[in-house]
């Protein structure tokens, strides 16, 4: 107890003085991206977090007393926006959250051609369904399998985690962050978060792995996880690079404009090329004659 | 006045021709048509339910595979095979080589039509269709995806082909005037055309960029638009070659025989330049190969199957073109251009589909439905295509370019 | 991708030069093939 009251305090300690500021002189500034960070150490595996989600956002709520699902490991679907999953390790069972990254630079709305998939200011990437035409390109495309689609609606939506964006705005925590009883998972800025991870690692560096996963990941992500274990022994792909997946597609999407203007005025000038031959050889053959 | 009544009675008698037009000409009990009316109801059928239960209702695709063969084979390499369009036009107009001029109506109409019904066979893969709109509206314009580059182009180079083909349409129709018109827009839309394929050829490619921890490591490069530019080259020449040798055994009827000539020298031509363009294509693959280090991977199934698409389906069809180029053998010609053709299925759909999540364990395969429904798409194109060469001057020789 | 050790990105630069030679050769061979008739010989 006395631990993590600390900690709470060095977390509030954090949040007021990284520049110095207090946090109403910080309005003016360029607003941060909101996070959670997800202390794998810290969860016990009671799935308050599923329950949490699926209540608030009307989804299928899992029976957490009988349904046995830490018998296998499952995905988020498009019924379940996040999933909590067991796995055995050499220090003993480690319980990981699954849902969103809300990355920094998504590669789902980036790969959206309507922006139904839209990276907030707050943080959180959200799902618009009037704009949505339901190609699936945005699940081609996340590096974390993560968009799910209803493949037997006829009106089918993209289901996902948003963060609660709407909770958000209203100046309000997640409702998984709310649930949680072991304050596994904890609500803030980027900067805070890491901040925090950090000062946890270094002070019990014989529990931590030396890594904070979506620190770098992909370019950035907006939920950060600490474990306990290397982190492909708790099923996160650690081969997905630290280049925002966006940029995959900048050099092709430069090269656009280049070509749109390029090559006609290329081929416009072949074509005056070719006439000019053919007026040559017709001057030629008159002269021939 | 006297314009508007014109133009009034001209519409007229447009409509009436067309209705004339409309009607079925000859026998009705062909084998095509038999074999084709069968699978167009089925596959009706099936799309019924595919727009009442959802996609999951027919299709086998997973949350894993949210693309399968409809996009994977309709559209990726629905698209590829009907490259032959913008690089006859480009040998054509832009570059002036008279030799091809022949077949530059009847490339430019496949072109249309697959386009009109292969990328058109997206519609049946959105979930929102009644959506599709919105990119194209602008009240939600996502700059920053190459489906949207890709949509848009397919939207524009289908106006462009059909400019390029209208004055065929014109000349059927007895549009004098309308046909002059449409006539002196051939070289600018040629153009546009050029661009526009050049730019969603490769933007195709480009889709499966930031799939990049999906798609097996022999597959995926950065250089997938550039590739996928290069191999529609000969995919598109190819299937000329393919689909010409067929429809002058089809419609022999409607070819004269000065044509059926020469054509056989355009083959020639277009072998070719197929075997140039796969020998070029083959280069930048073992280029790729050689810059990504990948030979370790050659060992297992993947590396069989790579090897068998890029030494298999490009290499060998090259030599085999080539070949025949020399000998004048135009039975090799087919062979390699069949080969040719299958390599191109495989590479698009090796890219879209089958190696994509090649670690998964429960893989896609698609549903019988799904089949149905390609050949369904593939029987309607069909049947439109065999309606316009019948009744528009397609194969004839024309007098007014 | 995260490693603490030297990477070079242009390791195979050399033989892919070697590659690029190998295949200008072989693409003149090719060409001069195709533009010989049989029939003409
Ligand atoms: S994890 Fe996937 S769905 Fe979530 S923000 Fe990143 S790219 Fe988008
Ligand atoms: S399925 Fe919807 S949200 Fe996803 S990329 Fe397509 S339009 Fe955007």
């Amino acid at each position: 107890m006395d631990r993590r009251n600390f900690l709470k305090t060095a977390a509030a300690i954090s949040v007021a003085l990284p520049n110095g500021k207090t946090k109403a002189e910080n309005q003016n500034v360029e607003k941060e991206f909101y996070g959670v960070l997800v202390d794998t150490t810290r969860c016990i595996g009671c799935r308050s977090c599923e329950v949490a989600c699926s209540l608030e956002h009307n989804l299928f709520v899992p029976d957490i007393t009988k349904d046995n699902a830490f018998n296998s490991i499952r995905d988020t679907s498009e019924k379940q926006w996040t999933v909590v999953n067991c796995y055995d390790t050499a220090k003993g069972k480690v319980y990981v959250k699954k849902q969103c990254m809300h990355c920094w630079q998504p590669a789902c709305s980036a790969a959206c051609l309507t922006n139904a998939m839209f990276k907030t200011t707050d943080g959180p990437v959200i799902w618009r369904e009037n704009k949505c035409m339901g190609c699936r390109y945005c699940m081609v495309s996340c590096p974390f399998d993560i968009p799910k689609f209803e493949y037997h609606e006829w009106n089918p939506k993209i289901q996902k985690c948003k963060m609660c964006y709407e909770r958000i705005i209203d100046g309000k925590k997640p409702a998984c962050v709310d649930a949680c009883p072991m304050d596994a998972l904890m609500f803030g800025s980027k900067r805070e978060l890491l901040e925090i991870a950090r000062y946890r690692v270094y002070s019990h560096p014989e529990k931590y792995e030396p890594k904070i996963y979506g620190e770098y990941e992909v370019g950035g992500t907006g939920w950060l996880y600490l474990s306990p274990v290397p982190f492909d022994q708790i099923g996160f792909r650690t081969d997905l690079g630290n280049t925002p997946y966006p940029e995959y597609t900048r050099e092709f999407l430069y090269a656009v404009p280049l070509v749109l203007f390029g090559v006609p005025a290329l081929l416009l000038g072949l074509n005056m090329l070719t006439e000019r031959k053919n007026e040559i050889g017709k001057t030629e053959e008159l002269n021939h004659e | 006045m006297n314009n508007s009544q014109s133009i009034q009675s001209e519409i007229k008698r447009f409509l009436k021709f067309f209705f004339q037009e409309l009607k079925p000409q000859g026998k009705w009990l062909t084998p095509f048509n038999i074999i084709t009316i069968p699978i167009i109801i089925v596959g009706l059928i099936i799309l019924y339910f595919r727009f009442t239960e959802g996609l999951g209702s027919v299709t086998n695709l997973s949350q894993k595979y949210p693309w399968g063969f409809w996009i994977g084979f309709d559209v990726v390499t629905g698209v590829a095979f009907a490259g032959g369009a913008y690089i006859i036009t480009f040998v054509v107009y832009v570059m002036r080589v008279e030799k091809y001029h022949s077949i530059v109506r009847v490339t430019v109409l496949n072109g249309l039509l697959a386009y009109i019904f292969y990328a058109g066979a997206l519609v049946l893969d959105l979930g929102k269709p009644w959506n599709i709109i919105n990119p194209i509206i602008g009240n939600s314009f996502g700059y920053n995806s190459v489906l949207f580059l890709v949509s848009w182009h397919f939207l524009l180079y289908m106006i462009a082909e059909f400019i390029e083909f209208s004055p065929v349409i014109a000349e059927w129709a007895k549009f004098e005037k309308l046909r002059k018109i449409l006539n002196s827009l051939t070289l600018a839309t040629v153009i546009f055309g050029i661009t526009l394929s050049t730019l969603h050829q490769s933007g195709l490619g480009a889709l499966f960029l930031m799939a990049k921890p999906k798609i097996h490591p022999l597959w995926y490069t950065e250089f997938i638009p550039i590739l996928f530019l290069v191999s529609s080259i000969f995919a598109g020449l190819s299937m000329i070659i393919f689909e010409g040798t067929i429809s002058h055994k089809v419609f022999k009827k409607l070819i004269d025989p000065k044509h059926h000539h020469s054509f056989n020298e355009i083959i020639f031509g277009l072998a070719k330049g197929a075997a140039i363009s796969m020998f070029v294509y083959y280069f930048f693959k073992a280029l790729i190969f050689v810059h990504g280090k990948h030979w370790d991977l050659l060992n297992d199934f993947w590396g069989g199957w790579f090897l068998l698409e890029v030494i298999g389906l490009v290499l060998i069809p090259c030599f085999m073109f080539a070949y025949s180029v020399r000998n004048k053998s135009l039975g090799i010609i087919r062979v390699a251009s069949i080969l040719s053709l299958i390599g191109i299925i495989l590479n698009r759909l090796n890219i879209s589909v089958i190696t994509f999540n090649w670690n998964v364990v429960d893989k896609y395969i698609p549903s019988w439905q799904e089949i149905v429904v390609t050949l369904m798409v593939i029987s309607c194109e069909l049947w439109v295509f065999r309606w316009i060469v019948t009744r528009m001057p397609v194969f004839e020789k024309n007098k007014n370019y | 991708m995260e490693s603490y050790t030297y990477l070079n990105i242009f390791e195979t630069k050399g033989l892919e030069y070697l590659l690029l030679m190998c295949f200008l050769v072989l693409f003149v061979f090719l060409i001069r093939y195709l533009s010989t008739d049989k029939e003409k010989k």
